[in-house]
């Protein structure tokens, strides 16, 4: 008789079982990595915290970064002819929207920068970034950076500003990073921050205040923007690390309520088609014993 | 460009190469178990690869900053 649910392509009781099962050792996974997520995201968080304060300078040479907020609100139009777009996402995936936010954001900007009869290339930082964006704009990409050994340290920033530059950074107008800001456990905003080499000499020069030892400013012009570059990159790189921890921890909450849930439901149905398999043996015996006495 | 002035960049160095070299240096002068702590701050690791024309070169390793940024 318990053949009759599966011809009629009920779920048995039997495969309700199975589900109710695979769905608790899920429940345990997810719930497991949200906790790993939660012990690394404080690691991330105070890495993000020392990072602040040696970053600070670059707000005032090249601008603070810009909210991505609304992507309908945001135009591009202080972006010069040639950019370089270097978007920060994660290697790994099961972190919530993070990479999925980037991708769209760099797409659109892409939309808007070539609209305005501007060039821009990209670097990639992160597999899960290349992967979305290689499916999109493929002939943009110059380079990718993926499979990063966490954490990331300054070395590891100066090693991509490297990339940034044998990918030709030194002959873009700017470079414009886009990554995720962490605010706090729950919320992170998307920032874009551009950087631009200063002018050395003739209008706009820059740090014209300032005198050079030695007297080469060019020079340690170049130089200081190559640290720029670097500071940057190191900051934005720790930001987004710990957005990936926080969204990951948020998706893996959301993933194990969810499972939860479903073990509710499943096991009311496990309920009732158990008890309606004890009625039908019940009926059963009922109808062949009074089968016999009539 | 000017003849460069300073002996590293004579070198053929670039500024964030000198300026990583002078922090391991300073790494190097601390004292155990400060040190070999300070010395894990340096380790890296990631593949890059070149992009051509929307195909994806070879992969390579990069976990030296001299190897960072070599076309493949």
């Amino acid at each position: 008789m318990a053949q009759a649910g599966a011809a009629r392509g009920m779920a048995t009781e039997k495969q309700i079982f199975n589900q109710i099962q695979s769905t608790k050792n899920i429940k345990k996974i997810t719930s497991s990595m949200k906790m790993v997520s939660a012990a690394k995201l404080k690691g991330d968080e105070t890495r993000l915290e020392l990072a602040k304060p040696f970053n600070e300078w670059t707000n005032a040479l090249c601008g603070k970064p810009v909210h991505l907020d609304d992507l309908e609100n945001i135009t591009y139009e202080e972006l010069p002819q040639k950019t370089l777009i270097v978007p920060i996402t994660s290697d790994k995936g099961l972190c919530g929207g993070v990479n999925s936010f980037i991708s769209r954001s760099v797409r659109d900007a892409i939309g808007k920068i070539n609209a305005q009869g501007k060039e821009c290339d990209v670097v990639i930082i992160g597999d899960k970034g290349r992967s979305q964006m290689s499916r999109s704009f493929p002939e943009k990409i110059l380079r990718t950076a993926t499979d990063i050994q966490a954490p990331g340290n300054f070395n590891l920033a100066a090693a991509l500003s490297a990339e940034l530059t044998a990918a030709g950074a030194m002959n873009y107008d700017a470079v414009m990073i886009v990554y995720n800001s962490y605010v706090n456990a729950a919320v992170y905003h998307q920032y874009y921050k551009v950087i631009k080499p200063m002018a050395v000499e003739g209008e706009g020069e820059s740090m014209v205040e300032y005198e050079f030892e030695p007297d080469v400013k060019s020079e340690i012009m170049g130089d200081l923007y190559e640290y720029m570059l670097t500071s940057q990159i190191y900051y934005c790189f720790m930001d987004g690390a710990a957005a990936e921890q926080s969204s990951r921890m948020t998706a893996m909450e959301n993933a194990s309520k969810n499972a939860g849930e479903m073990i509710d439901t499943l096991t009311l149905q496990y309920n009732r088609a158990r008890q309606a398999r004890i009625t039908t043996e019940l009926i059963e015996i009922i109808s062949g014993a009074s089968a016999l006495e009539g | 460009m000017s003849t460069p002035t300073t002996f590293w960049r004579i070198a053929g160095m670039s500024y964030t190469q000198y300026v990583t070299r002078a922090a391991t240096a300073v790494r190097n002068g601390l004292k155990e178990p400060a040190k070999t702590k300070a010395l894990q701050h340096e380790t890296f690791s990631y593949n890059a690869a070149s992009w051509e024309a929307g195909k994806i070169g070879p992969k390579k390793q990069v976990n030296k900053l001299t190897n960072a940024g070599i076309s493949v």
